[in-house]
């Protein structure tokens, strides 16, 4: 057990983790949301992860770039390299408080967006969103929750498929008050 | 009676005002019906100059002066000439002082045009609420600002009460503020939670306070001070803080946009270890040095409401020093409630790495042990209680558990000599994989610390430091009454010896980033990867009795308690080949030494290290 989700087949040693296939990232279904968990679960705990990209990003990269960088990512050399340089940990996470939820977002240069999520639609979404879901699983008040997280950038929605982005954070750097 | 509680900055943007938000609760809790306001005036100041500068001057300005430059007095000088009714007084004064010591005052001058309608907005705001008493906190640099706006209150209002309490009135410091500011009514000295319904009983009834302990109050134009009672404030006594006035200010404020607001709590007040041993150069805990502690359950507590109720997850404690028994009844809660907080707490500095664990699962990842530095001599001249050892033993514990230590390298103790600290800067480029200081500092003579008090421990020869003459325009006799700094000869290291630490500590700090020594486990053996700064890297393997011994050495041993463990363990090794070995480990940097301690310096964990500020 690695503690991570085994919907990503990967091999983890001490701190680094290397993902056994390449990730779609493409943002077509299913498979780009399981990615984008894996790799996000990864980033929380602080963890080095190996892994290749197929696909070109279906999104604005800088979406992305809060999770760790692919080796390579041949359809897009350029977005790989603004990827590079605006990732860091805890550019994009969040914290658990009693009834709330609150993100730190840092991947526009420049700007630190603080935001508390203390709805509880809002906050039950951005949980539940955790795990991949199917949009047409969503009610909708869930769906109208889903426009709303999507339009702050704190969810990947595509292919009929939904992930939450920001993940929680478990390992805090040195010194802890750079994020 | 109606009540105004003000905090005048230079209180730090980030956190609500402890010392507001439990007047306002004593006041109520003795007073139900009184009305309470608050002046949040270090937030007003903030907004103030970024109105009217149009945006020149910013909330971390206001840092700058207010908090980094504490030892230079500018937040005070700032207001100075609001205090004294004349733009120009000090300015001269302070390029001078700047001048000799390379001193940046630039922001200082660009904020200072602008204090004077700043207090004139105060004082007009807080008197539309017709206050029958202003009260203010005082600590640090808020003197000056204080004053300049209680002298404009009184001048506008003269049968206003004007009250002055906080940290900046404790022992004489309080009376000479009296004594020598006509328009300052009443100042509380010590803790508030008696005094100050006493004071409020009096007010009402108009009767002299001659029964309040610790006040100060004039007898005609005679400014008598009341004896300060010993008797400390009972934990059960100390209210929960009350920041719902604050958390509207900030609501409405555009510094909002600007900072992180945290949450300020107060588990315990006073020092268990100055209890018994008063470290020679603190004088942080005043006049009542009783340690008291709410019960872990209480402050857990106040915490839930806090956070349910700002909805805020960082959480800085004011303790001097954490009780014990939270290790116990506290941080066990805090983990187990399965939040995300992000906890600053001051520690002791001989924690064991099970309570270091500890902290971090609970979230207090921020942590200033109180290291002061790495030589024993140089700790016992201090009467730390701890060792070089055991410090460094702390620092790597840091490392392993991802903990952020503050902590400064102090020097300039009397009694102290090159020796005691050229084996430690021998061995500081070993330690560059650790946190460090955040540089080597030259200590301060400090009012309530056994050197302030007792000149026989060698800073006989002592003044109010040379900043206060662009702050105060007070004689020096009663300046020694009124400060908490003083300078005094120099005492300890100087010269070639202080240099070469300086430059140690900075070469530490410039080649910590990409600095590791890092343990790891292949089946039996132990490798050591070494990439530390300034050497090749390398990886060592260790097998046998060396890998053992380089685990028992974590807990800092003796070479001969050393040769006892490794016999426990069924190692048979010839006392000089286990000399010959620990000699070699120690030239290669892999353990510290500390007269005969050896302490393995290789970490287990390694953190994800930021620049401070990073993203």
């Amino acid at each position: 057990m690695t503690g991570l989700p085994g919907t990503v087949p990967h091999r983890r040693s001490g701190r680094g983790v290397e993902a056994a296939v390449p990730l779609d990232i493409s943002g077509t279904g299913r498979g780009t949301a399981e990615a984008v968990r894996f790799l996000r679960e990864c980033q929380g705990r602080a963890l080095r992860v190996s892994w290749r990209a197929t696909g070109t990003p279906g999104c604005d990269p800088g979406v992305l770039c809060h999770l760790p960088p692919p080796a390579e990512l041949p359809a897009d050399p350029g977005a790989l390299a603004a990827w590079r340089a605006g990732h860091a940990h805890g550019v994009l996470h969040h914290r658990r408080g009693p009834d709330f939820v609150t993100v730190l977002d840092r991947r526009e240069r420049g700007t630190a967006v603080r935001l508390t999520l203390d709805h509880p639609v809002l906050l039950a979404t951005f949980l539940r969103l955790l795990e991949p879901t199917p949009v047409d699983a969503l009610d909708a008040a869930e769906r109208e929750a889903l426009g709303l997280l999507c339009a702050e950038r704190l969810v990947l929605a595509g292919g009929g498929w939904a992930v939450t982005l920001p993940p929680r954070i478990r390992q805090w750097p040195v010194p802890c008050t750079a994020i | 009676m109606r009540v105004h509680l003000v905090t005048m900055p230079w209180h730090p943007l980030d956190l609500p005002s402890l010392q507001l938000g439990l007047l306002n609760r004593i006041v109520r809790r003795a007073r139900p019906g009184d009305e309470v306001r608050e002046l949040h005036g270090s937030l007003r100041w903030a907004e103030f100059l970024l109105e009217r500068s149009g945006g020149r001057l910013r909330p971390g300005d206001c840092v700058e002066v207010g908090s980094d430059a504490i030892f230079h007095g500018l937040g005070d000088w700032v207001f100075s000439g609001v205090l004294y009714d004349d733009p120009g007084w000090g300015v001269a004064r302070l390029h001078e002082y700047a001048a000799g010591r390379g001193v940046f005052i630039g922001t200082a001058l660009a904020m200072r045009p602008y204090a004077a309608a700043f207090v004139d907005a105060c004082a007009t705001e807080v008197l539309a609420a017709e206050p029958d008493l202003v009260g203010f906190t005082t600590t640090f640099m808020q003197n000056v600002p204080s004053l300049a706006l209680a002298r404009e209150l009184k001048r506008r209002r003269p049968e206003l009460t004007v009250v002055l309490g906080g940290s900046n009135c404790d022992g004489p410091m309080g009376h000479a503020l009296h004594r020598n500011h006509p328009f300052v009514d009443h100042v509380v000295r010590g803790e508030a939670e008696y005094a100050v319904p006493a004071l409020l009983h009096h007010l009402q009834a108009g009767t002299d306070p001659v029964d309040v302990p610790g006040l100060c109050w004039w007898d005609g134009t005679e400014s008598r001070a009341n004896t300060q009672t010993r008797r400390t404030v009972a934990p059960a006594d100390i209210p929960s803080p009350d920041y719902g006035q604050w958390q509207a200010a900030l609501d409405a404020s555009p510094v909002r946009e600007h900072i992180h607001p945290k949450l300020v709590v107060e588990g315990a007040r006073g020092c268990w270890w100055g209890e018994k041993h008063h470290c020679t150069f603190c004088g942080l805990n005043g006049s009542a040095m009783a340690f008291r502690a709410k019960p872990g359950e209480r402050l857990w507590a106040e915490i839930d409401r806090l956070v349910r109720r700002h909805r805020l997850l960082d959480v800085v404690t004011v303790d001097n020093i954490i009780d014990m028994a939270y290790f116990r009844d506290f941080l066990p809660r805090v983990v187990a409630s399965g939040w995300d907080l992000r906890l600053h707490y001051e520690v002791k500095s001989n924690l064991t790495p099970a309570q270091l664990r500890l902290l971090g699962e609970a979230g207090a990842v921020h942590i200033q042990p109180g290291i002061e530095s790495l030589g024993s001599r140089v700790l016992d001249l201090m009467a730390k209680g701890v060792t070089g050892a055991r410090n460094v033993r702390t620092l790597r514990e840091c490392e392993n558990h991802a903990l952020t230590c503050s902590w400064n390298l102090l020097y300039g103790f009397p009694g102290e000599s090159a020796d005691d600290y050229d084996s430690v800067v021998d061995q500081l480029p070993a330690l560059v994989h650790l946190q460090p200081p955040s540089g080597a500092h030259r200590i301060q003579l400090e009012r309530f610390s056994p050197h302030f008090t007792d000149p026989d421990l060698g800073f006989g020869k002592r003044r109010p430091a040379e900043m206060y003459q662009h702050v105060y325009d007070l004689p020096e006799d009663e300046l020694a009454d009124l400060v908490y700094l003083f300078d005094t000869e120099p005492a300890g290291i100087s010269g070639p010896a202080e240099r070469r630490l300086t430059e140690a500590v900075a070469a530490w700090r410039a080649g910590h980033a990409d600095s590791r020594l890092l343990f790891e486990e292949d089946g039996t053996d132990l490798l050591v990867h070494d990439r530390r700064h300034g050497r090749p890297p390398a990886t060592h393997r260790f097998t046998g009795w060396r890998a053992a011994a380089l685990r028992h050495l974590e807990d800092g041993r003796t070479v001969p308690a050393l040769h006892r463990l490794l016999a426990a363990d069924g190692h048979e090794v010839p006392v000089p080949d286990l000399d010959a070995w620990v000699r070699q480990a120690f030239a290669g940097g892999l353990l510290f030494r500390d007269g005969v301690t050896f302490v393995a310096l290789p970490t287990w964990g390694e953190p994800v290290r930021l620049p401070e500020g990073a993203g």
